[in-house]
């Protein structure tokens, strides 16, 4: 099966990705924090990505995450996207940017409790 | 008490075909009925009543509505004044509006989670019957859970705009559905509620309420017997590359086994074993300060674990 490198961002250390692989399962071994793991089924959203160049295909994603005019714009759930030719993505999830800022849900972080890091960790 | 349980759920999946494999091969459901609408109907093989899950494909995932058990059809009568005493809206449905139910009340909870309360539903009995039953029965695909437990949902909290509707669903579950509340997430030094576990049996939570943007679906449970059977279903996700949120762990809210993982939609699915603990209508309400809230939810790690309350569909 064909493989392709995946670029996020500007970086130039890309990784490699199999046409029948999707991308955020494909990232799980180098460890990039900036595209968050959820659900891996194309639910809860959490791994929302820009497709910035590229050929790819998607299978069914919760359209409460991706709508259609988002799909037109290229974006899409990295857990539900495989390539079809090398890519350059970028994190393009809210969540993200929430998780690292509060590190738990609204209300659920009062004075006292401790705010984290987006994978886990205790600031 | 006159709701006797959690009767069913209705899941939005985004593909059927794997949607049911993951019910029937991982989790051991077995399909009852299929409509013309394309939904299939699910029991385990512990239950007796003819579903109790509904999955209907959709181009988004998540609950689309919970369904309560009540104990007579002259109850419905009575939660039908009390409901709209309380000040929400209900309906009445019509027999076989909730496909093989009888009449059925429909509401929206103050979190908006839609919700019906019937008296009736079509019985099939248990796969091992009720004639000298043997403990289990033969040919179970996978986990073989036993029984839908309880659901979890996501209820909208925004202490800037004052809306705080785990608190507003208590109050619903307490009054007009008289659950009770066995235990619940505290900001320290006291404030509004954060998070609820509420009853109607004997368990620690039929329901569940935890603070989100709004309403969403954080997990729906099944039973399983003990920590063996946790292992065992852990090892079938292994072996399935089912994707894992949390492996083996014990909750210290509720004090149960459990094990989260998601289905192929993003539907965050819990094993739960045994009972926790013995609740009944005057136990007082457990507290759990916010600053304790990891030791509550995972009571061995104790971390922060800010995606499983996040990443909910």
């Amino acid at each position: 099966m064909p493989c392709y490198q995946i670029r996020l961002d500007d970086d130039e250390q890309g990784f490699p990705c199999s046409s029948e692989q999707n991308i955020l399962a494909a990232l799980a071994p180098v460890h990039n924090a900036r595209i968050a793991a959820g659900c891996h089924g194309g639910g809860c959203g959490i791994c929302r990505i820009v497709i910035r160049e590229g050929a790819y295909s998607c299978r069914a994603m919760s359209r409460a995450h991706v709508t259609a005019d988002d799909q037109a714009c290229r974006i899409a759930l990295a857990c539900r996207t495989f390539p079809r030719s090398d890519l350059r993505i970028e994190p393009c999830s809210e969540w993200t940017r929430r998780l690292a800022r509060r590190g738990v849900p609204s209300g659920m972080n009062p004075s006292g409790a401790m705010p984290t890091t987006g994978n886990g960790e205790v600031k | 008490m006159s709701v006797l349980r959690l009767g069913h759920v209705k899941l939005r999946v985004l593909d059927m075909a794997e949607a049911l494999d993951h019910y029937t091969s991982v989790m051991g459901m077995i399909v009852q009925h299929r409509d013309l609408s394309g939904d299939v109907y699910l029991k385990c093989w512990d239950e007796w009543d003819k579903y109790s899950v509904i999955l209907r494909e959709a181009d988004t995932a998540g609950l689309d509505h919970l369904a309560f058990k009540v104990s007579s059809d002259s109850e419905l009568d009575r939660l039908a004044e009390a409901i709209t005493s309380f000040g929400l809206d209900v309906a009445e449905v019509a027999p076989g509006g909730l496909p093989f139910c009888g009449r059925a009340l429909k509401t929206a909870l103050p979190s908006e989670h839609v919700t019906y309360l019937y008296a009736e539903k079509e019985t099939v009995g248990k796969a091992v019957g009720i004639l000298n039953p043997e403990p289990w029965p033969d040919g179970l695909e996978g986990i073989g859970v036993h029984w839908l437990d309880h659901a979890m949902l996501v209820c909208e909290v925004n202490p800037e705009k004052g809306i705080n509707r785990v608190a507003d669903n208590v109050k619903f579950f307490r009054e007009v559905l008289d659950f009770g509340l066995s235990e619940q997430i505290l900001p320290p030094g006291g404030g509004p509620i954060l998070a609820a576990w509420m009853f109607c049996t004997t368990t620690p939570h039929d329901i569940a309420m935890g603070p989100g943007d709004g309403p969403g679906l954080h997990h729906i449970a099944f039973y399983l017997d003990d920590w063996s059977s946790i292992l065992r279903a852990a090892d079938i996700l292994g072996k399935r590359k089912v994707r894992v949120d949390i492996t083996p762990q014990r909750h210290g809210i509720t004090r149960g086994p459990t094990t989260y993982f998601f289905d192929p939609s993003g539907n965050r699915n819990e094993c739960f074993a045994g009972l926790g603990y013995l609740t009944q209508k005057d136990m007082p309400t457990i507290t759990w300060e916010a600053d304790n809230i990891w030791r509550g939810i995972f009571f061995h790690s104790g971390y922060v674990n800010a995606p499983f309350l996040e990443v909910h569909t």
